[in-house]
C-alpha cells in the first residue's frame, strides 16, 4: 500500500480536467465497463476513452483481427468496429455519466472515412453525448480502407480535419495522431486550433505466416502495438512536444509505472494505456498509484513539475 | 463478473500425445459456468504478452479447484505445460456465456472433437447434475489421442432419473484406429435416427461443428456451438474475437460466446 503523499496530480490536458494524468487508449478499454470487475474505474482513472465511434454503425474487419508477434508486440486489424452514436449512447451514456459523477474524465472519440463523415459523427456526438468531457479525432486508424490514417498523413489532410470539426464544438478536442511526422502535423493541427494531441496510434506493420503465406491478420498490413513500440512512442512524444505549445497524452506501449513516467518527462501531460489493459487488466489502477510514488520520491509538489523535465 | 484471480499449479501432467491436464486452486472456480473460460498469464517468457483463453473440464466450488486439459500447440500452451505443481500465477474469469439447458425437456446429444471435449464434459456434468440425459459421440484423429479418463467421465456420470436408457458413449476416430471410422458427424445419423433428441451439443474444429450444426439443423433440433478464435482481452475489451452472425453482424467470441446457438451462427 502506497501512502499517501502530498502530491498534487491533477492535469489539464486542453481543457479536459484530469485528477491524475492516466488515461486509457482508445479500442482497448472497451468503454470502461468491462473492466468494474477488475476495479472501480470512475473512482481511480484520470480519464477513460472510449471505442471510436461514426454517425452510422460500421461492422469492422472480418476474422482475424490480432496475433501474437512475440517480442513484445501484437499485431491489430479491428478496423473500428462500432454502433454508431445513437446506439453507443444508448448502452453507455447512463454508465459513462456515472464515471464524469465520479471524477473520471470521458472522451468520445469520433472515427470517419471522410471529412463531412466526422462532422457528421462530431454533430451527433455534440447532441445525444453531454457526458463527454471532450473528443478525441482519430486521424490515424491504419486498419480502414478509407479516412482514418490517411486523413493524418499530411499536415494538409490533418489540419483539414480539425478546421471542419472546430466549428462544431465547443468542447475541448484531441487529436489521435499516426506514428509520421509528429512535429510538422501537431503543429499544423494546433493552428487549427486543437485543445491537446494524443500520439501514437499503431505502427503500421505486417506479419506473414509463413506456411500459409498469408497475413496473420485479415489485412496485409495492420497495426503494431504493445512495449515493443514504447521506445519510438517516447521519442515521437518528445520531438512532438518541442514543435507545439498544447498539451499532449502520450500513448505507446505503456506497461509499467516507469514507461508512464517517461512520457512525461518526454513531454507529456496525460498518459494513455493502450494494450497492457488486454493483458494485465489492472495496470492503468496501479500506475495511477505508482505515478503519485514516483512524483513524491522525485522531490517535487505537483506532477505539472515533471511534463517536459527531461534532462539531456 | 469477469476479474483477475490467483491461481496454484496443483498438478500439470502429459495425458497423451500433446495432450495435457494441470488441474489449479484457484477462486474462480467458485464462480465459472460450464462453458466460459479463463485467459491464462502463463508465465516464463514476457515477450509473449497476450495470456492463453482455455476452457475447463470441471470445476470444485468447494475446493476451489479447475481441472484443465489442453493441447500443446504453441509457445503459450508449451509453457503452461512447463509450470510446476507449487508455481503461480493469474487467471482472467470467468470469462464469457457458457453452455444452457434445453429449452425442451428430452435427451441431449453431445458432438466433441479432439480438444473440444473438455467444454462438452463440463456440459455433460451440468445436464447430468439437471436430470437430463445425453448420449455423447467423441471424435479423435487416432486412438491414442482419445483423452480416456474424460471418456471414462462421460460413461460414469449419474443417469437421469426415471430413464432406462442405457448412455451411449460413441467413439470415432478419423484413422479408423478406434471406434467408428470417420468424423463424429458421421455417427450422428445413426443416433439421431434411434433417439429424439431435443439438444445437440458441440465443441470441436470448426469444420466438425459446421457440419453438426447442419445436421441439428436438418433434423430441427436446437444446437449449441462452443467456438475458438485468437482473442486479446478475453472480456469483450478490444473487438479482436469477431464471430460473424447471420445477420451479417459481429458478435465477439469472448463476450457474446464462447457458446453461440449454431443457429445464429454464419458457418
Amino acid at each position: 500500500m502506497v501512502t499517501k503523499s502530498n502530491v498534487g496530480m491533477d492535469v489539464d490536458l486542453g481543457g479536459i480536467a484530469m485528477r491524475n494524468p492516466v488515461n486509457t487508449a482508445s479500442g482497448t478499454f472497451g468503454n470502461g465497463r468491462q473492466f468494474e470487475g477488475f476495479y472501480d474505474v470512475g473512482s481511480t482513472l484520470g480519464a477513460i476513452t472510449c471505442k471510436g465511434v461514426a454517425a452510422e454503425p460500421w461492422k469492422g474487419n472480418p476474422v482475424p483481427r490480432i496475433a501474437e508477434l512475440g517480442g513484445s508486440a501484437i499485431l491489430n486489424s479491428v478496423g473500428l468496429q462500432n454502433p454508431g452514436v445513437k446506439e453507443f449512447v444508448r448502452q453507455y451514456g447512463t454508465y459513462l455519466q456515472g464515471l464524469r459523477d465520479k471524477g473520471c474524465a470521458v472522451i468520445c472519440q469520433v472515427a470517419g472515412h471522410s471529412v463531412e463523415e466526422y462532422v457528421r459523427a462530431m454533430d451527433l456526438f455534440e447532441e445525444l453525448a453531454p457526458f463527454a468531457s471532450g473528443f478525441e479525432i482519430n486521424i490515424s486508424c491504419p486498419n480502414i480502407a478509407a479516412g482514418g490514417a490517411a486523413m493524418g498523413a499530411t499536415p494538409q489532410s490533418a489540419a483539414g480535419v480539425m478546421r471542419a470539426v472546430r466549428g462544431h464544438t465547443k468542447r475541448p478536442v484531441v487529436v489521435k495522431m499516426a506514428p509520421r511526422d509528429v512535429a510538422e502535423i501537431g503543429r499544423a493541427l494546433e493552428s487549427e486550433g486543437a485543445d491537446a494531441l494524443a500520439l501514437i496510434n499503431t505502427i503500421p506493420g505486417m506479419s506473414i505466416d509463413v506456411r500459409t503465406r498469408r497475413s496473420k491478420v485479415c489485412r496485409p498490413t495492420a497495426g503494431v502495438s504493445g512495449p515493443a513500440i514504447h521506445a519510438i512512442a517516447v521519442r515521437m512524444v518528445w520531438e512532438c512536444a518541442q514543435a507545439v505549445g498544447i498539451p499532449i497524452c502520450g500513448i505507446g506501449g505503456i506497461s509499467t509505472v516507469d514507461d508512464a513516467a517517461e512520457m512525461i518527462l518526454a513531454g507529456a501531460t496525460a498518459v494513455s494505456v493502450g494494450t497492457a489493459n488486454l493483458y494485465d487488466p489492472t495496470v492503468a489502477a496501479r500506475i495511477v498509484r505508482g505515478l503519485e510514488q514516483w512524483a513524491s520520491e522525485q522531490g517535487v509538489s505537483h506532477v505539472r513539475e515533471l511534463i517536459g523535465a527531461f534532462e539531456c | 463478473m469477469t476479474s483477475e484471480h490467483p491461481f496454484e499449479v496443483l498438478t500439470n501432467a502429459h495425458v497423451t500425445k500433446d495432450i495435457w491436464c494441470m488441474t489449479c486452486h484457484t477462486p474462480v472456480a467458485a464462480q465459472i459456468e460450464p462453458g466460459q473460460f479463463v485467459n491464462i498469464a502463463v508465465p516464463g517468457d514476457a515477450s509473449h504478452i497476450l495470456r492463453i483463453p482455455l476452457s475447463f473440464s470441471a470445476a470444485d466450488a468447494q475446493r476451489q479447484t479447475l481441472e484443465l486439459v489442453y493441447a500443446v500447440v504453441g509457445e503459450g500452451t508449451s509453457r503452461l505445460s512447463a509450470m510446476r505443481p507449487g508455481e503461480v500465477s493469474t487467471m482472467v474469469g470467468p470469462c464469457g456465456r457458457g453452455w444452457w439447458l434445453p429449452k425442451k425437456s428430452g435427451r441431449a446429444l453431445l458432438v466433441a472433437g479432439g480438444v473440444g471435449l473438455p467444454p462438452v464434459v463440463a456440459c455433460a456434468r451440468m445436464l447430468a447434475r439437471s436430470g437430463v440425459g445425453f448420449d455423447a459421440i467423441v471424435g479423435s484423429q487416432t486412438s491414442d489421442r482419445h483423452v480416456e479418463f474424460l471418456l471414462d467421465e462421460l460413461r460414469n456420470m449419474p443417469p437421469e432419473q426415471g430413464c432406462d436408457c442405457a448412455r451411449k458413449v460413441v467413439v470415432t476416430t478419423d484413422d479408423g484406429t478406434r471406434g467408428i471410422h470417420g468424423f463424429p458427424t458421421d455417427a450422428m445419423a445413426g443416433l439421431m435416427a434411434d433417439h429424439p433428441y431435443v439438444q445437440v451439443y458441440t465443441c470441436g474444429p470448426l469444420g466438425l461443428m459446421g457440419g453438426v450444426a447442419r445436421i441439428a439443423r436438418k433434423r430441427n433440433v436446437a444446437c449449441q456451438t462452443s467456438l475458438e478464435r485468437m482473442m486479446g482481452c478475453g472480456f469483450g475489451a478490444c473487438s479482436c474475437c469477431n464471430v460473424e452472425l447471420v445477420s451479417g453482424e459481429y458478435a465477439l467470441c469472448c463476450k457474446d460466446g464462447p457458446v453461440f446457438d449454431a443457429e445464429e451462427v454464419a458457418w
